[in-house]
C-alpha cells in the first residue's frame, strides 16, 4: 500500500487547516472531521517502512517513517482528532481557532511520523509555535499565559535540539537508528528538552498555567497532544529506559494527583492529572522492559480518550453555568444526566476501576515497575518496589480527587435553576469517547493488538493478563482506600485556599531577573551604541572618502591635484611581479 | 556527430565569428542575426554535450588523428561540461540584450563570437598549451570589446586589462615550459602521471605551479591581482560588461580549477600542503578585501566589480579545499555568480539608460521609477547574499559544508563572515533603491541633456526580460544543485590520483 504514502499526512492536515479558516464554519468543521478521521483507517493500513527519505542541505532526513509506535500515535491522534473537531463545532468554537488546533494536530502527527532528528525537531516546534496560537486566540488571560507557555516551551525545544546537534557530531546522522539518542550531555540534554513537555516536576509550571484559560474546546486539543508526543519523543531518545527517568515519572505521579486535589478550578484540577497520568506513561518508558513501553504506549492510548472525554464534560459544564470553580457549582447530576454519565465513565477510566481502560494500561506499567524493576529500584517496601509505590498512592490520590470532582459538580447539594445538558454535537463527541473507555477496558485484546510489543507474549517472565483476582482486587481496594481518603480529608481541603505551586517562585524570579538584565542591557546598548554610532561614522568616512584620509597624512603633500588611490598599469605590474616572486619564495 | 562535439563548440563560433566581417561587405547590421543563429547552434551542441557526458562519462577528441601525447586533445568531463552550457547559454541571453543595447557594429558580434570561442576552448582542452592559446584568444577578444566603449576612458581600461592580463599570460605560458622542460609533454591526462614521477616538490614543478596560478590569478582577478578589472567593468559598454563579468573570470577559475585537479592533482597538495595554505590565504583575502573594496564604492558597477573579486575568492577557496562539497559549492557559485553579476550588469546599464544613474546615491527611490528592474536588482542582490533558496545560498552552503569536513575552521569564519559583508555593501544599494525618496522631479526630468550623448536611450523589454530571467534562475538554479552534485560525484571519481 505504498500509495498511501505518496503524501505525508502533515501536509494534508495543514491544507485542511488553512481551508478551515476560509470556509463556511460548518463546511470547514466537517472537512476537518474527515480529514482527521481518515488519519484512523490510514494509520491502520499504511505498512511499515521509510518514505519520502530526502536530503535536506546535505543532512538526510526522512519525511515520513512509520513503525509500531508511529502508527499508534496516528491512530490515537486521528480518533481524538475527528472527535475534538466534533466538539469545537458544538462548542461554537471560530474557524480560525479550528484552524489553529488543526494545523497543531497536522505538526504533532508531522512530529510522530519523523524518521529523523531534524525532521522531529522542526515539527516539535511547530507544534509549540501552533499551540501557542491556540491559546492566544482566546485572548484575555490565556494571552499572559500562553506567552508564558511559549517561552518555556522554547527553552525546551532549545535543549532538545542542542541534544541533537550533540547526537549529531556523535552518531554522524540526524536518523534514528533504534538506539536512542548519544550518551552523555546529549542524553542530558534530551531528558531535560522533553521533560518541558511532558511535564517532569518542576518543568510543569505551564501546565496547570495555560490548560484551564483558553476556550473550552481548545482544551481539549491541548490536553491531548504536547504531552502524548513528548511522550514518544522520550521513547525515541531512551528506548532502554533510564532509572532516573522512571522514578521522575513516580514522582509526577505523586506530585500532580496531591496538587490536582488541592485545586478547585475544573480545568486547572485536570491539567495536573495531565502531569500525574503521563507520570505513569514515563515510568513505563523509563524502565524500559517490554512490559513498560507497552504500558507506557497503551496508558498513551488510553489515556488521550478518558482524559479528552473529561476536558470536554468540564467544558460542557462551563459552556451551560459559565461557572469554572467547583465550589460554586453541585447537584448537575439530575440536570445533565448526559455528561454526568460520561464524566463518570471518565473518572473510573483515569481512576484504573476495573472495567475501565485505564484499568488495563495502568495494571501493565504498575505491572512492569513489580517484576521488571526489582534490581534497579534502590528502594524496596514490603515486596513492593519504591516506584510502584509510588504509583499505587498515585492510584489512591486520583480516585480521591475524581471522587472530589464528581462530588462537587454532580451530585452535591442541588443546583438552582434550570441548566440544560449537553448539546448534540457535544453529546455525540462524549458517548463515543466513553464507550471506547469502557470498550478497551472489557475487551482488552483490541487494546493489546495495537500495542507496538506483545505484553501478552508467552515468551515474557511474566506476561500480562488485566483480569485476574489479585489484579482486580487491587484496584478496588485502591477504589476503597480513595473514598476513605476523600471523606477523612473532605473537611480540611475544602477550608484550603488556592495553594501555591513552583510558579509562585518562578514567575517573580523570572519577572525581576528579566527586568534587571534588560535594564542592564539597555544601559550597556546605550554606551555600546555611542561608542559604535562614533566608529561606524569614522569609518565610513573612511571608506567612501579614502583620498581624503590619505591626505590628511600627508600622502601628496607637495604635489598639487588629488589624490588617487586606484593603482595604475605599473604598479599593477608591480604588483603582479611581487606576488608570483612571494608565492615562489614561499613555495621553495 | 555527437562524437564531434568537442572540437565543434569550438569551431562554430570560430567559423561564426568570421561570418559578420565577410557578410559586412554586403550587407549592413548581419551580425547580429548571424550571432543568434551561432550561439543557437552552440547551445543545442552545449547542452547535447552534457547530456552524453552525464549519461556515459568524459568525452575525449583527438583533432586531426595526432595522437595524445603528441597531439592536442580536447576532453569534456562533467566539469566542462557544465561551464560549457553556462557558456553557451549566458552568451545567447546577452545577445538578446545586445539587440537593443548595442554595438551593433558587425565587428562587434566577430569579437562576441571569438570571445565564445576561446572561452569554450579553454573549458574543453585537455592541454596546457592549448590552454594558453585559448586564454590568449579569450583575452584578444576581451580586450577589443572593452575598448569599444564610447568613452576614452574604455580605451585607458582597455590598455590596462591589455597590459596586465598579457604579462599574466606570459606568466602562465612561462609555468607550462617549465612543466614541459620537467616532463617533457604537455598533455593533462599526461602530466598527472609524469608529474609525480618528476617529483612534486622539485624545483621545476613548484616553479611551474608558482607561475601558472599565478598567471591564471590575474585573470580570475583575485585580490591584488584584480587592478585591471574594475576599470574594465564599469567604463565598458554595457552589454560587454555584462558578458565578461559573467563569463570571462568564471571559466579563467574553472581553468585553475582544471590544473588543480587533472594536473597537479590532490597528490601535490599533500606533497606541498604550502602550496594549499597559500591558495587558501589568497582567496580568503581575496573575500575579505574585495568585500570592503565593495564597500568603498559609490559608483555601482565598480562595486559590483569589486564584489565579483570577493565572490571569485569565494569559489577559489571551495576549490583549494578540494572536498567533494567543496568542489559542489564551488561549482554551483561559479554558475550562480554568472547568472546573478551578469544579471545585475545588464540591469545596471538599463537603469543607466533609463534614468542617467550610475552613482549610488544616483539610484534613489529607483523602487519607484523604474519597478521591475530595481526588483530584478534586489532579488539578485539577495541571491548573491545568500538567502535560501536562491543559488548564492546553496553554492555558499556546500563550500562551508566542505570547508567543515576539511577541518579548515579559520576559512568557515571567513566564508561566514563574507555573507555579512556582502550585505553590507549590497543593503547599501538595497536601501538606496526602496527606502530613499527619488530626487525631486524638477532636477531629473527636466533638466536637458546637454551634449546629446548622454542622454535617455531607449530600453527594449528584452533587455528587462533578461534582468528578470536571470532573477528567476538565481532562485532556480538552487534547485539544481543534487544534478551539481550528482555530476562532481561522477566526475571527481575520474581525476587522477597518483
Amino acid at each position: 500500500m505504498t500509495g498511501l504514502a505518496t503524501v505525508p499526512p502533515v501536509f494534508v492536515l495543514l491544507a485542511v487547516a488553512l481551508l478551515v479558516a476560509v470556509l463556511p464554519r460548518r463546511v470547514g468543521h466537517g472537512l476537518g472531521i474527515l480529514a482527521t478521521g481518515a488519519l484512523v483507517p490510514w494509520s491502520l493500513s499504511i505498512s511499515a517502512g521509510v518514505y519520502h527519505d530526502v536530503t535536506f542541505l546535505g543532512f538526510d532526513a526522512v519525511l515520513l517513517n512509520v513503525d509500531e509506535f508511529s502508527r499508534l500515535m496516528g491512530l490515537i491522534f486521528g480518533i481524538i482528532g475527528a472527535v475534538a473537531v466534533l466538539y469545537s463545532l458544538a462548542s461554537d468554537a471560530e474557524r480560525v481557532q479550528t484552524a489553529f488546533a488543526l494545523s497543531y494536530v497536522a505538526t504533532s502527527v508531522g512530529a510522530v511520523f519523523a524518521g529523523d532528528w531534524l525532521t522531529l525537531i522542526f515539527f516539535w516546534e511547530l507544534m509549540a509555535v501552533t499551540s501557542t496560537l491556540l491559546v492566544w486566540h482566546y485572548g484575555g488571560k490565556a494571552v499572559r499565559a500562553g506567552f508564558r507557555y511559549a517561552l518555556l516551551h522554547g527553552l525546551g525545544g532549545s535543549l532538545l535540539m542542542g541534544a541533537i546537534l550533540w547526537h549529531y557530531s556523535v552518531a554522524g546522522t540526524f536518523l534514528f537508528t533504534g538506539e536512542g539518542i548519544a550518551a552523555g550531555p546529549a542524553a542530558i540534554l534530551a531528558a531535560l528538552g522533553i521533560g518541558v513537555n511532558v511535564g517532569f516536576v518542576g518543568l510543569h509550571t505551564w501546565l496547570p498555567d495555560t490548560y484551564p484559560r483558553p476556550h473550552i474546546a481548545a482544551s481539549v486539543f491541548l490536553c491531548v497532544f504536547t504531552t502524548k508526543t513528548g511522550v514518544y519523543g522520550m521513547y525515541r531518545a531512551f528506548p532502554d529506559g533510564h532509572l532516573l527517568i522512571a522514578y521522575m515519572g513516580g514522582a509526577m505521579a505523586v506530585f500532580g494527583v496531591c496538587y490536582a486535589l488541592l485545586q478547585n478550578d475544573m480545568r486547572r484540577l485536570l491539567s495536573y492529572h495531565i502531569q500525574s497520568q503521563v507520570g505513569y506513561m514515563v515510568a513505563g518508558v523509563g524502565i524500559g522492559s517490554v512490559l513498560g513501553v507497552g504500558g507506557a504506549f497503551a496508558h498513551v492510548f488510553n489515556h488521550i480518550l478518558y482524559k479528552a472525554l473529561l476536558f470536554m464534560t468540564a467544558g460542557v459544564v462551563i459552556y451551560r453555568t459559565g461557572e469554572e470553580s467547583l465550589k460554586k457549582l453541585g447537584g448537575l447530576a439530575r440536570e445533565m444526566p448526559i455528561t454526568a454519565g460520561a464524566f463518570s465513565v471518565a473518572a473510573l477510566s483515569i481512576a484504573g476501576f476495573p472495567g475501565f481502560n485505564g484499568f488495563v494500561s495502568k495494571g501493565i506499567v504498575i505491572s512492569a515497575s513489580h517484576y521488571d524493576f526489582k534490581k534497579e529500584a534502590l528502594v524496596h517496601v514490603g515486596g513492593y518496589t519504591g516506584l510502584e509505590l509510588l504509583l499505587l498512592v498515585g492510584g489512591v490520590g486520583t480516585f480521591m480527587s475524581f471522587i472530589k470532582f464528581g462530588y462537587y459538580a454532580f451530585f452535591h447539594g442541588e443546583h438552582d435553576g434550570e441548566v440544560r445538558d449537553a448539546n448534540r454535537g457535544q453529546s455525540v463527541a462524549m458517548v463515543v469517547v466513553a464507550v471506547l473507555c469502557v470498550v478497551y477496558g472489557l475487551y482488552d485484546t483490541a487494546l493489546f493488538s495495537i500495542l507496538p510489543v506483545d505484553v501478552t507474549a508467552a515468551t515474557l517472565e511474566h506476561p500480562y493478563t488485566t483480569y485476574t483476582i489479585p489484579h482486580v482486587v487491587e484496584g478496588v481496594v485502591l477504589a476503597v482506600l480513595g473514598l476513605v481518603g476523600f471523606y477523612a480529608t473532605k473537611k480540611p481541603l475544602s477550608k484550603l485556599g488556592r495553594v501555591p505551586d513552583l510558579d509562585r517562585i518562578y514567575n517573580p524570579a523570572v519577572f525581576y531577573g528579566a527586568r534587571g538584565v534588560v535594564l542592564g542591557t539597555i544601559r550597556l546598548y546605550g554606551a555600546v551604541d555611542r561608542a559604535a554610532v562614533r566608529t561606524a561614522t569614522t569609518a565610513t568616512a573612511v571608506a567612501t572618502h579614502p583620498e581624503r584620509v590619505a591626505e590628511r597624512f600627508g600622502a601628496n603633500s607637495q604635489d598639487d591635484g588629488p589624490v588617487t588611490l586606484r593603482a595604475g598599469i605599473g604598479l599593477s605590474v608591480l604588483v603582479l611581479a611581487l606576488f608570483v616572486t612571494v608565492g615562489l619564495i614561499l613555495l621553495f | 556527430m555527437i562524437e564531434h562535439a568537442p572540437v565543434l563548440v569550438i569551431a562554430l563560433p570560430i567559423v561564426g565569428g568570421a561570418l559578420p566581417l565577410l557578410f559586412g561587405l554586403f550587407a549592413d547590421r548581419l551580425g547580429w542575426p548571424i550571432a543568434a543563429v551561432t550561439l543557437l547552434g552552440q547551445t543545442v551542441l552545449a547542452v547535447a554535450l552534457a547530456t552524453t557526458v552525464v549519461d556515459g562519462g568524459a568525452v575525449s577528441y583527438v583533432p586531426g588523428g595526432f595522437v595524445a601525447p603528441y597531439g592536442i586533445e580536447l576532453v569534456v568531463d562533467g566539469l566542462s561540461a557544465v561551464v560549457l552550457v553556462l557558456i553557451a547559454a549566458v552568451s545567447l541571453g546577452v545577445l538578446a540584450y545586445a539587440r537593443r543595447a548595442g554595438p551593433h557594429a558587425d565587428s562587434f558580434y566577430a569579437q562576441y563570437l571569438l570571445l565564445v570561442a576561446g572561452l569554450s576552448g579553454m573549458t574543453a582542452t585537455g592541454d596546457v598549451f592549448n590552454l594558453y592559446v585559448f586564454l590568449e584568444i579569450t583575452g584578444l577578444a576581451a580586450y577589443g570589446l572593452v575598448a569599444s566603449g564610447r568613452s576614452a576612458s574604455a580605451a585607458v581600461a582597455a590598455l590596462k586589462y591589455l597590459i596586465v592580463g598579457t604579462i599574466g599570460a606570459s606568466l602562465y605560458l612561462l609555468g607550462a615550459g617549465y612543466l614541459l622542460a620537467a616532463t617533457g609533454t604537455l598533455n593533462m591526462a599526461d602530466l598527472a602521471g609524469t608529474l609525480a614521477e618528476a617529483g612534486y616538490d622539485s624545483t621545476l614543478v613548484l616553479t611551474a605551479f608558482g607561475l601558472m596560478i599565478g598567471g591564471l590569478a590575474v585573470k580570475v582577478a583575485l585580490y591584488p591581482l584584480h587592478t585591471w578589472q574594475p576599470d574594465a567593468y564599469a567604463d565598458a559598454h554595457d552589454t560587454v560588461s555584462t558578458l565578461v563579468a559573467a563569463l570571462v573570470s568564471t571559466v579563467a577559475a574553472y581553468a585553475l580549477a582544471r590544473l588543480l585537479f587533472s594536473v597537479f592533482t590532490v597528490g601535490f597538495f599533500d606533497a606541498v600542503p604550502i602550496a594549499q595554505t597559500a591558495l587558501l590565504t589568497v582567496a580568503a583575502v581575496s573575500i575579505v578585501a574585495g568585500s570592503l573594496l565593495a564597500v568603498a564604492q559609490s559608483d555601482v558597477q565598480r562595486m559590483l566589480a569589486y564584489s565579483s573579486v570577493s565572490q571569485f575568492g569565494l569559489v577559489i577557496a571551495g576549490f583549494a579545499v578540494g572536498t567533494q562539497a567543496a568542489i559542489v559549492g564551488a561549482l554551483v557559485h561559479l554558475v550562480g555568480h554568472a547568472v546573478m553579476k551578469g544579471g545585475l550588469f545588464a540591469a545596471t546599464g538599463i537603469v543607466e539608460r533609463r534614468t542617467g544613474a550610475r552613482r549610488l546615491a544616483e539610484y534613489a527611490g529607483l523602487g519607484e521609477r523604474a519597478p521591475v528592474t530595481a526588483a530584478g536588482i534586489a532579488v539578485l542582490l539577495f541571491a548573491m547574499v545568500g538567502v535560501p533558496p536562491a543559488v548564492g545560498f546553496v553554492g555558499k552552503w556546500y563550500i562551508v559544508v566542505g570547508a567543515v569536513e576539511a577541518g579548515t575552521w579559520s576559512l568557515v569564519v571567513v566564508l561566514l563572515a563574507s555573507t555579512l559583508l556582502t550585505l553590507a555593501y549590497f543593503a547599501r544599494l538595497f536601501e538606496r533603491m526602496y527606502f530613499t525618496a527619488p530626487p525631486s522631479a524638477s532636477t531629473t526630468d527636466a533638466t536637458p541633456v546637454p551634449d546629446g550623448g548622454n542622454g535617455r536611450e531607449a530600453v527594449s523589454t528584452g533587455m528587462v526580460a533578461v534582468v528578470v530571467a536571470a532573477a528567476l534562475l538565481a532562485v532556480v538554479l538552487g534547485g539544481t544543485a543534487p544534478l551539481v552534485e550528482q555530476i562532481v560525484e561522477q566526475t571527481v571519481s575520474t581525476f587522477p590520483h597518483p
